[in-house]
């Protein structure tokens, strides 16, 4: 009597046993695959871990930084900033990693710096996604019209200009500073992400524009248009959501360079201004000390730069080999 | 070839075209008056009235365009404003450019030096030691901002081991090729190393890949040395890629040469640009963002001719499309 039942039921079993895995492969979305891949590879892991310390230092700036950033303290007797690590101020607050021209501590100022950077960094490239997203969108959306040819265009043109130099020529339009735009003032803060994010848009907008394409070749955009779905409502309901995870990769690949450029304009005075604490400026003003033998100067920000786009170098290296797993196992350590 | 090359320029004018615009329209993005906010404090009738007649302020926007593209095209990039009052920007250009192209060249070789034979060794040894070592410096290389990497060397360089030629500053190529190259050496080296990355992981992948192809298979069995394979076949064709990468990278070295020129007091054009946008010559500032854009796009197209030279299979895939 219960013969055939059991045999039903492990065969049942067997035939989940065996179907489970395909299921599940077949279900795993993008970034599930994407980190199935990722975690294998060592170097992007350790990407991984660099970036999210970096994270902690920044959002935690406030609470780990021993001063105020922009707190000057008096020199001691006989001795002038910056001072150099482990000394004390006049009214005895310990410099752990020296202090700067106008004796304020050089660990709280990178710390903070961190934060501003990272802020600055993700912002701009929150603003190019949404950008990028706009136009790639449509561009892809409306394929072949003009509306596709005008967009691909102005996005060729963006691209030839070497981004740091659009960025630069995009600060010397607005000036250096805050900015009034009618009767918005724009934040030099915002401005900055705001120019950084042009600068990367067009790059963006292609990668959006092609996923698009990709999106709209598959069954379930036929079935929304046969059932009656406008257009737009297709591109932001049913698409839109899809072409989300290729994007996210899209702009984590970015961060490194977002990271240096933002770093890179406050180096050159065009970026962040004074009394903000930023990594760029730090190394700026360290050059003026270098001959006084003011090595920390440029090392603590330096090396606080370095190691966050290290890691966003990193991980990227490592979500683009998960993404074409041919080159993840040529490249893999 | 004709026809590709026809095509690949035709693609490139539309391209010129549109960045001419965009950086027109630099002088009138800012709100308010460009003359004013050039002029700042200096400003007065007279000679706010001989600025707006030189920019052509005072007439309607597609007209001043037009005049000033078509003054552009015969080489007339319009005249100083603050930086160095009633100096043709061409002037200016001629005079920077020859610092900071010969800095793109040093930083080339010295790239090249580093890569090619960074980058062979790394794929031929692929994960053995030397592989690794050369990866994660490489990985470091492309991290280090140039910035960074130019004040460490002249802090140790110039400042600890007490060399007077590794603290910055420029000496004309009139004055002595050696004390001149001596010079350029470390801010080369500051701008070259991330670029020798690039070309290093390039190379290795490109010679990887070309490494796990049929006909290296066949010329093993054949019989072929190893070391002719390499030297005949992988080396020789890896290079082709790496020579796009090369010419895709001229942006790459001419906005890096504005931080390095910065860092070491160069008087090449990327000085000159950041002291523009300082100043707000707006003049000056097209004129250096005009000059990028088209050396990009000329060694753009260059590369893409070149490409298709050394392999013909991508001129006929253009030219069947």
């Amino acid at each position: 009597m219960g013969t055939p039942d059991a045999s039903t039921s492990e065969q049942s079993d067997l035939s989940t046993s065996v179907m489970a895995p395909t299921t599940e492969k077949k279900h795993r979305g993008l970034l599930q695959e994407i980190w199935h891949n990722f975690k294998k590879n060592r170097l992007s892991l350790a990407g991984g871990i660099i970036v999210m310390i970096a994270v902690a230092l920044a959002v935690f700036a406030p609470v780990l930084s021993p001063h105020d950033p922009v707190k000057q303290f008096r020199d001691p007797p006989g001795q002038h900033s910056p001072l150099p690590p482990l000394s004390r101020s006049e009214e005895g607050a310990l410099f752990l990693l020296g202090s700067d021209k106008f004796g304020r501590d050089i660990l709280s100022r990178a710390l903070y710096g961190c934060r501003t950077l990272l802020q600055l960094a993700t912002g701009s490239i929150t603003i190019a996604l949404a950008l990028g997203l706009l136009m790639g969108g449509v561009a892809g959306y409306r394929k072949g019209s003009w509306v596709d040819e005008l967009i691909m265009r102005v996005v060729d043109v963006m691209l030839s200009f070497p981004t740091l130099v659009l960025a630069i020529a995009l600060v010397g339009a607005f000036g250096i500073g805050k900015t009034d735009i009618g009767p918005i003032t724009l934040s030099n803060m915002y401005k900055i992400a705001i120019v950084i994010a042009i600068t990367y848009s067009p790059a963006f907008a292609r990668v959006m524009r092609g996923v698009v394409l990709q999106e709209m070749a598959e069954d379930y955009v036929d079935a929304a248009k046969m059932s009656g779905g406008a257009g737009w409502q297709i591109l932001t309901g049913e698409i839109f959501v899809n072409t989300i995870p290729p994007m996210i990769v899209q702009a984590s690949l970015n961060m490194a360079t977002t990271v240096l450029t933002s770093a890179s304009l406050s180096f050159l005075g065009l970026g962040l201004q004074p009394p903000r604490p930023s990594l760029g400026i730090m190394l700026n003003e360290a050059r003026d000390y270098l001959f006084g033998g003011a090595w920390w100067y440029p090392l603590v920000p330096g090396f606080f730069i370095l190691l966050i786009i290290l890691g966003f170098n990193l991980l990227g290296d490592g979500l683009r080999d998960s993404l074409d797993p041919r080159q993840a196992r040529r490249t893999q350590l | 070839m004709a026809v590709y090359l026809l095509k690949r320029l035709l693609l490139a004018v539309p391209t010129l075209f549109g960045a001419s615009i965009i950086i027109f329209l630099l002088i009138h993005i800012a709100p308010g008056d460009p003359v004013r906010v050039m002029l700042g404090p200096m400003d007065d009738p007279a000679l706010r009235a001989k600025i707006v007649h030189q920019l052509g302020l005072d007439l309607p926007l597609h007209e001043q365009y037009l005049r000033w593209l078509g003054k552009a095209v015969q080489g007339d990039f319009g005249i100083s404003v603050t930086i160095q009052r009633g100096s043709p920007v061409l002037e200016l250009l001629a005079q920077r450019y020859s610092v900071t192209l010969e800095l793109a060249f040093l930083s080339t070789i010295i790239a090249l030096l580093i890569a090619v034979p960074a980058g062979i060794t790394s794929a031929l040894r692929q994960n053995r030691l030397s592989d690794h070592i050369a990866r994660i410096v490489a990985m470091v290389g492309v991290s280090v901002p140039n910035f960074f990497l130019g004040i460490m060397l002249i802090l140790i360089i110039g400042v600890s081991l007490h060399q007077p030629w590794a603290t910055g500053g420029f000496v004309p190529l009139s004055k002595g090729l050696s004390e001149n190259l001596i010079r350029m050496l470390l801010p080369a080296i500051a701008l070259g190393t991330a670029y020798s990355a690039i070309i290093m992981r390039m190379l290795r992948s490109s010679m990887l890949d070309i490494m796990s192809q049929d006909y290296v298979r066949t010329a093993r069995a054949m019989g072929i040395g190893w070391r002719s394979i390499v030297r005949q076949d992988i080396v020789k064709n890896a290079l082709i890629p790496v020579t796009t990468v090369m010419g895709n990278s001229i942006g790459y070295l001419l906005g890096g040469s504005i931080i390095t020129e910065t860092i070491f007091r160069l008087p090449g054009m990327g000085r000159l640009i950041i002291i523009g946008v300082d100043r707000r010559d707006y003049p000056v500032i097209q004129g250096v963002v005009l000059s990028i854009v088209l050396i990009r796009i000329i060694v753009n197209l260059s590369v893409d001719i070149l490409y298709s030279v050394i392999d013909p299979r991508i001129r006929y895939g253009a030219e069947g499309e």
